[in-house]
């Protein structure tokens, strides 16, 4: 069946709305997989029209954050993005999104298209958007049972580069090894950005670490500095391969736990002082590529400012929600080097977490938990006041808190999620935060749970 | 068990562990440790040699094409065979995945590439142009493990047993060692390859126990191990054999 784009249109719009009307979340997947049935080439047709072009955001970690960061500095520059903002980054959930911003006529309502793009979708997404530009966070190995191997996977990103056309450019994560590495046979420019700060890092490899040997030799890198995972600041002892010079650097970054971090940011063009009120080094990183995305599309220094300061968290990605005189703080917590982090930061909340950790496996999770093996749940242990493990998944979390040093009388199983948060709600204290660990399901329940309860919006409201 | 020592070889630590498999090392570690055993863990790597008297029990995980070429050239001389000296004289030995096939005969993978094994496991590997990926559940026929045993495989290749081989067990869901001919794994005097991650030891406390005594037994004298408090670990492993019982199959082209 082939419709007209209008008609195509229209009735993802009607479906976007049912699934909405019927509680399937912001059901971005289905009524894409319609339109692309209806007319293949809605997307192109749609994309085609906006007169800003097409920015894509990929990589495992970090890509929504990314994409909101420089969503904010798009509209503080009055422009007005095509974003597809609930972490729907495959082809159907970006025809969904282009679908919802358009007329009548399939003609868009916004200036610019920015997409979030899961990594394997993005040769197929670089094919039908031709980007102005790609954003490439970094590659861990993330659901490795959707995917295939980091390496193939690598090999499959550098084919889709290729196809870009001169005009545009990549921007790559100069302290990701692999990424650093992509894009060479493209003819797009090429920019990078990292973290230059002389003090941040520590000396020596974690487990989690994914690509460890030079892309060009295969020798075994060595760290100057390491900042987690495989990100750091590297060369090669073997074939002198360096860490690629970077254009948008952070020179200096004071980090604050949870609260956040305070940087100065180096580019081209300015000299930034930031307040980032995300945690982490990991979203420093996404900050830098959202500012370097931001400058390369022509924005100025204060629209920078202004999309930082205006930030409202992505959905799941450090949350604070108010809950029974309690802050419940939700983290999306979805692979080794994600969850690491996590609890590093919570290394700075002190000892005596109330914690519920729900791990999920449900396809967008990756059917395989085996990774949770790989997660420093050692250093998680002596954090813990209790830690409740809940998802689909709960004894297989359980058994790991229990190798990682949590004694029977801190543990608890609990598979269902409103139970698990009634239990930690139960055992913690007025005005105490609970931290929940989610999967990305699990952090959709969490989202979906607290939208019914009352305490928080439906998340496609949210932002 | 004061008294008691086990030594634990991690195999290439840094390169192959694909897939938490390193959480069988914390398995037999903390099992140990809870039994007042002392335990100690040596990770080797490339370049560095192995006295095979200085191991009770060697690992080895998963690892991805890259690393496993790596780690094949690494173990073509000297050091393949302390290995296999080391299974000879009874040490025990775990092998998953992509460290299962090169202790076999070799590994063909898909793209051509030939990697030597040491021959430790009389098994074949050839690369197939799709992925057995999922929840596998299977029977597993050594004497001591009469157990299931579950975990997730995810691999290209297809292993095929030898005249001599003994397959750790036979396939009640899943692909196992090629999809067809319903043996999964290999074992060998007290070396075991498997494709199960999981990781496969701690939802599988009777194979990670049977590792313990036949590493023990090559010391002391040693008839059985004081049991432990699985609770946790056996509801683990029914709740995974439930929900692989019950799941359908689907086969995924290699690489989409």
């Amino acid at each position: 069946m082939k419709v007209s784009l209008s008609v195509a249109v229209a009735t993802g719009k009607i479906l976007t709305a049912l699934s909405r009307r019927l509680g399937f979340g912001a059901g971005s997947n289905f009524p894409g997989k319609v339109i692309l049935r209806m007319r293949p080439e809605a997307p192109e047709e749609i994309a085609s029209r906006l007169t800003g072009g097409c920015v894509l955001v990929s990589g495992t970690n970090g890509k929504t954050t990314t994409s909101n960061l420089l969503a904010g500095m798009l509209r503080a520059s009055g422009l007005q993005p095509v974003h597809n903002k609930v972490g729907a980054n495959l082809m159907t959930g970006i025809t969904a999104s282009l679908a919802q911003a358009s007329d009548r006529r399939g003609k868009p309502r916004g200036d610019i298209g920015l997409f979030e793009v899961d990594e394997a979708t993005l040769p197929a997404a670089i094919k039908r958007l031709t980007p102005r530009m790609v954003i490439l966070t970094n590659l861990f190995r993330d659901q490795l049972d959707r995917y295939g191997e980091l390496e193939s996977l690598s090999r499959k990103i550098d084919a889709g580069l290729k196809g870009l056309s001169g005009g545009s450019c990549i921007l790559l994560n100069a302290d990701d090894p692999l990424v650093a590495s992509l894009g060479g046979e493209s003819t797009a420019r090429k920019y990078f950005y990292g973290i230059e700060s002389e003090d941040i890092g520590e000396i020596g490899l974690r487990h989690a670490a994914d690509s460890k040997n030079c892309r060009s030799c295969g020798e075994k890198l060595s760290f100057s500095a390491h900042f987690f995972g495989h990100m750091g600041k590297y060369s090669c002892p073997n074939c002198g391969l360096e860490r690629p010079a970077v254009d948008f650097a952070a020179t200096r970054v004071e980090l604050k736990g949870t609260a956040g971090s305070r940087l100065d940011i180096s580019t081209p063009l300015w000299n930034l002082a930031l307040n980032l009120g995300l945690p982490g080094l990991y979203n420093v990183q996404n900050l830098l590529a959202a500012v370097g995305g931001a400058e390369l599309l022509g924005l100025d220094d204060h629209n920078i400012e202004a999309g930082v300061e205006g930030y409202s968290t992505a959905f799941g990605r450090g949350e604070r929600i108010p809950i029974a005189g309690r802050t419940l703080f939700l983290v999306l917590s979805k692979n080794p080097t994600g969850f690491n982090e996590v609890i590093r930061t919570l290394g700075t909340e002190g000892r005596d977490l109330p914690i519920v950790a729900a791990l999920n496996d449900r396809i967008a999770d990756g059917r395989d938990v085996s990774w949770i093996w790989d997660v420093d749940f050692e250093e998680l242990a002596p954090l813990a006041r209790f830690i409740i493990a809940s998802g689909t998944r709960a004894p297989d979390m359980a058994l790991r808190m229990k190798y990682a040093g949590l004694d029977a009388a801190r543990l608890t199983v609990e598979g269902n999620l409103k139970k698990a948060l009634d239990k930690a709600i139960e055992r913690s204290h007025e005005g105490e935060t609970i931290y929940a660990l989610t999967t990305y399901t699990a952090t959709l329940d969490m989202r979906r749970l607290l939208t019914k309860i009352g305490v928080a919006a439906g998340y496609w409201e949210a932002n | 068990m004061p008294g008691m020592q086990l030594r634990i070889c991690h195999l290439y630590p840094e390169l192959m562990n694909i897939y938490g498999d390193r959480g069988n090392v914390i398995t037999m570690v903390k099992r140990c440790i809870w039994r007042d055993i002392a335990v100690t863990v040596t990770d080797i790597t490339l370049g560095e040699a192995i006295d095979p008297a200085d191991f009770d029990f060697f690992f080895i995980g998963g690892g991805q094409d890259r690393e496993q070429i790596l780690v094949c050239d690494d173990l073509s001389g000297d050091k393949g065979q302390a290995v296999r000296q080391a299974v000879e004289d009874g040490a025990s030995l775990l092998a998953i995945c992509g460290g299962y096939q090169l202790l076999g005969k070799y590994f063909l993978t898909y793209t051509g590439e030939d990697l030597p094994g040491i021959s430790l496991f009389d098994v074949k590997t050839v690369g197939g142009d799709t992925r057995f990926i999922g929840n596998i559940a299977v029977d597993c026929e050594v004497d001591g493990i009469r157990a299931q045993l579950v975990g997730f495989e995810n691999h290209s290749g297809r292993t095929r047993l030898g005249p001599e081989a003994r397959p750790l067990g036979r396939v009640i869901k899943g692909y196992g060692n090629n999809g067809e001919d319903g043996t999964e794994g290999c074992v060998y005097k007290s070396a075991v390859g498997s494709y199960l991650h999981g990781s496969l030891l701690p939802k599988n406390p009777r194979l990670a126990d049977w590792f313990i005594l036949r590493s023990l037994r090559r010391k002391y004298e040693l008839e059985e191990l004081p049991g432990l408090d699985d609770a946790l670990e056996n509801a683990a492993r029914d709740a995974a054999l439930q929900f692989t019982m019950k799941e359908k199959r689907f086969r995924k082209r290699f690489g989409r």
